[in-house]
């Protein structure tokens, strides 16, 4: 009888080696180069390799952090996207093992240091209007949607996806369906667990023509979604878009449970903290949500936030230790706690833009020279230095900024400011004795500034300019701002440029405020926004900026910087472009030692 | 309160009048006699000659931005120092001076006029309209001057006909108040009743016979009303809804510096402190004609 138990245990083991064999990856010890060929992609590879589509971003990370040392390996921005011939790195199985761990979160480094949340973070922020997740648009209104719930996705300060909600997803090769798996565990706050059904619910709602939320467009090339498993939810695309899981990060996008009746005052969440008690307009108070599905977050165990409808009161709070951390203040209040004792701060470059419109479809801006005066009589560098205080990055007219390393170009030259040709242009146009405008300004951030700075450059030229300044809900208020001739709007930070060519510079944009139509503009930003071709993107990138530049409807004198100061109390900050979407579970007390 | 200073002994004026010296300089020399009136009207009159010689004598541009300067403490260069933007704060006070003052002038001018009218009209005639009137100037004098005048701008816009237009509207019913009630206490004077039987017209009732008698309540209130509507215009200037930038409007000024407090603080308080000795100037000024004035009946 033992012989015979002993027998079927060695049988079991061969045969389990064996059943290992089999699958096991063609691979060698301490991986292996590919090449790409016609058909394949990260996820069909990965399968390959690993017999696992959703272990692509090992390959991924493993290709980027060869490319850091050896040239003959390109970096890999998107990986939804790889060309024919391109080099890749397949790491071993426990390199690849631990890649996809770092991927996942990395909660491992920051469970080392302090085990249980403690403390609480109190956080200043302006007056929140709107909590109900589809039409929030405010930082401290995405701030509690953050807080309270999860996205599917988040983007990384590097402009990088990152797995929140969904641990893995792949992408067909066709590139029109996405394959998501959502993280085991995770529960709502009322205790009911995280069911596909849920992410199928919240996209259907935001996207359903019906309801007319701002999201609808956004989401309009989505065919399907559904799931495909307790914990699996595939989306489907009618048109290729490399930008599908920036755009699932959307600010509104925050996963509620299936059939929620009021999102704007239910709270239900998975996210990392429990709404347990919010006076409208004072403040909220949050709790750690012990079940939180990533080990090890949050860092601190109770989260308030404290409502300011000043943003100098709320610095004032900071400095009197009645908050601990602001993240929307004027520059010169950044300037001031930057030698305060007691307080660290810190700035963080943003893709975020105040641009000046004339409007191009009716007159006087509907003739090119018009503008092209506009623009050689204004000084970038001027009004960088002297409004935003040198913070930042100093603007080239086009809303793609230096952070969008792949495809920030400077081939195209700046123009030098010139307001003698300004004028000359203008009296070429028809108007000898310049121009008289009224200039509508909204009460927010440095605009005014740059209002009154421009006016007294622009004299130079004869542009006579009469300034208004307005409060924000006045100028965006019944979307007047869309209607005025010359106005300044503030854009804010978002992690891919295509945002602001589609909804600002298209012919039939929804916020086109520079009535701006130009055929063959649109058609680059079309070919931009579909192709799975980086190098075609890359040109039309380029091309782009070309035309902003040389005949463009806009001037952008200067891309802002996103300011935040946290009391020494606490360590981990990592201040975000968009100041709501910061991620608060990293932030813990400092430890005194 | 106002038999009191009726009665009061009188300090020795400070210089010799009679008869024929000129009744505004016999006035004059009544403010100087106490120290605090004279402060004010001092002040007052060095406000107006600034205001006069102000863009000759200011070393800069209201609106002059000079990069390199910005943010400078105060020097010889720069008196009051410079601003975020490098434009002179001392120039600015200076040119500013003659926009709040010219604005609240006009405007208590204006106001001083209509409620004159209204009040003498109102007061004469009598029953219906005067009822209806003066409820409606009830019901404005109940609202805060400051919330009247917001809700007029958000309806208009901001701009300065608008601003002119506000202080008109926020302070005619104090002055018609005023004008009325010296009015129904001269009414029943004899010398109305003897005007009336002459046949005299109603126009020569009203101006010829009533208003002088009006004239001196009504000097006072216009100089009160002056030193409130400075207030006024500083107080929209401040809150946005006044004057738009660049405009060198001392209470856009210190909004516009609240943020830099502490980069620039010299940016705030100087257009704070011109603020407040004018209004108090005029006040003290206004107390004083009041007790002058009040004495020459």
């Amino acid at each position: 009888m033992r012989k015979i138990v002993i027998a079927l245990v060695l049988l079991l083991f061969v045969l389990s080696s064996g059943l290992v064999n089999a699958a096991a990856p063609l691979q060698q010890e301490g991986g292996q180069e590919y090449t790409v060929q016609a058909d394949d992609w990260l996820s069909k590879l990965a399968d390959k390799f690993y017999g696992d589509v959703f272990n692509w971003p090992a390959i991924w990370l493993g290709t980027n952090q060869k490319a850091a040392a050896d040239s003959s390996f390109a970096m890999i921005s998107n990986p939804d996207i790889v060309e024919v011939g391109q080099k890749l790195w397949i790491p071993d199985a426990e390199e690849a093992a631990a890649l996809l761990a770092e991927y996942s979160g990395g909660a491992a480094p920051a469970a080392a240091t302090g085990g249980a949340p403690s403390g609480t973070l109190r956080v200043a922020w302006d007056i929140p209007v709107q909590l109900d997740p589809a039409f929030a648009s405010s930082d401290s209104e995405i701030a509690i949607l953050n807080a309270v719930y999860d996205y599917l996705v988040d983007i990384d300060p590097g402009n990088n996806i990152r797995p929140r909600l969904a641990t893995r997803w792949a992408v067909s090769g066709d590139g029109l369906t996405y394959t998501f798996t959502l993280a085991s565990g995770a529960t709502f706050h009322d205790g009911s667990p995280l069911t596909a059904n849920d992410v199928v619910w919240t996209f259907n709602r935001l996207r359903d023509p019906a309801l007319e939320l701002p999201t609808a467009d956004l989401y309009q090339n989505i065919t399907n979604v559904e799931a495909t498993g307790d914990l699996e939810v595939t989306f489907t695309l009618a048109e290729t878009n490399p930008f599908f899981l920036f755009d699932l990060s959307d600010n509104h996008a925050v996963i509620l449970q299936a059939d929620t009746a009021d999102p704007a005052t239910e709270f239900n969440g998975t996210g990392p903290f429990r709404v347990v008690n919010y006076t409208p307009e004072d403040r909220m108070q949050l709790q750690a949500n012990e079940n939180y599905f990533m080990p090890g977050k949050p860092g601190v165990a109770e989260l308030e936030f404290i409502f300011f409808s000043d943003q100098a009161a709320s610095v004032d709070a900071l400095r009197g230790g009645q908050v601990d951390l602001v993240m929307r203040m004027p520059t010169p209040l950044f300037l001031a706690l930057e030698n305060e004792a007691g307080i660290n701060t810190v700035s963080v470059p943003t893709n975020g833009f105040d641009l000046i419109r004339l409007r191009s479809d009716r007159e006087p801006g509907n003739d090119p020279r018009v503008i092209q005066a506009m623009k050689l009589a204004t000084d970038r560098q001027a009004i960088f230095e002297t409004v935003t205080l040198g913070l930042g990055a100093v603007g080239r007219d086009s809303p793609i900024g230096p952070l969008f390393t792949a495809y920030y170009s400077e081939a195209t030259a700046m123009p030098q400011r010139d307001p003698a040709a300004a004028q000359a242009l203008l009296a070429e146009a028809g108007y000898p004795d310049g121009l008289q405008l009224d200039l509508h300004v909204p009460d927010s951030g440095d605009r005014p500034d740059l209002a009154v700075v421009l006016k007294e450059q622009w004299a130079e030229a004869g542009i006579d300019v009469n300034v208004i300044v307005e409060p924000e809900s006045v100028y965006y208020g019944d979307n007047g701002w869309l209607e005025v001739d010359l106005g300044i709007t503030g854009w804010g930070s978002r992690p891919i440029p295509q945002f602001y060519l589609d909804v600002m510079l298209v012919c039939d944009a929804e916020w086109n405020e520079s009535h701006y139509c130009n055929p063959e503009f649109d058609q680059l930003v079309q070919t931009a926004g579909t192709t799975l071709n980086e190098q075609e993107r890359v040109q039309a990138y380029n091309e782009i900026q070309r035309i902003l530049i040389e005949e463009g409807p806009v001037i952008i004198p200067y891309f802002f910087p996103q300011l935040g100061a946290i009391s020494e109390n606490f360590t981990g900050l990592e201040l975000k472009a968009f100041a709501g979407r910061t991620d608060l579970t990293t932030i813990r007390p400092a430890q005194s030692q | 309160m106002a038999t009191e200073d009726r009665f009061a002994p009188l300090p020795a004026p400070i210089w010799k009048t009679s008869r024929s010296t000129p009744r505004w300089l016999r006035t004059l020399t009544r403010l100087y006699t106490q120290p605090a009136s004279a402060f004010g009207t001092t002040v007052f009159l060095f406000f107006i000659i600034i205001a006069l010689i102000g863009p000759f004598i200011a070393p800069y541009g209201a609106t002059e931005q000079i990069r390199a300067d910005a943010r400078q403490v105060p020097s010889a260069a720069h008196f009051f120092g410079t601003d975020r933007l490098g434009r002179d704060i001392f120039s600015r006070v200076i040119i500013g001076s003659r926009d709040i003052l010219e604005l609240a002038g006009l405007g208590t001018l204006l106001a001083v006029l209509a409620g004159t009218l209204f009040g003498l009209a109102s007061g004469y005639k009598g029953g219906l309209f005067d009822e209806i009137l003066f409820r409606l100037f009830d019901s404005l004098l109940a609202m805060p001057a400051l919330l009247l005048a917001l809700l007029l701008l958000g309806t208009i816009g901001p701009s300065r006909n608008s601003i002119l237009a506000v202080i008109v509207v926020v302070y005619t019913p104090i002055v018609g108040r005023v004008v009325r009630s010296v009015v129904l206490g001269v009414k029943p004077k004899g010398f109305i009743e003897a005007a009336q039987v002459q046949g005299e017209t109603t126009f020569h009732i009203l101006f010829r016979e009533i208003l002088p008698s009006v004239f001196p309540a009504l000097a006072v209130e216009a100089a009160l009303r002056f030193s409130y509507a400075i207030f006024l215009v500083a107080s929209l200037g401040f809150l946005g809804v006044g004057i738009q930038p660049p405009s060198p409007d001392w209470g856009l000024m210190v909004n516009e510096a609240r943020n830099y407090v502490s980069l620039t603080p010299w940016a705030l308080y100087f257009p704070a402190a011109a603020i407040s000795l004018l209004v108090i100037g005029v006040n003290l000024m206004a107390d004083g004609l009041k007790r002058a004035l009040q004495v020459d009946i």
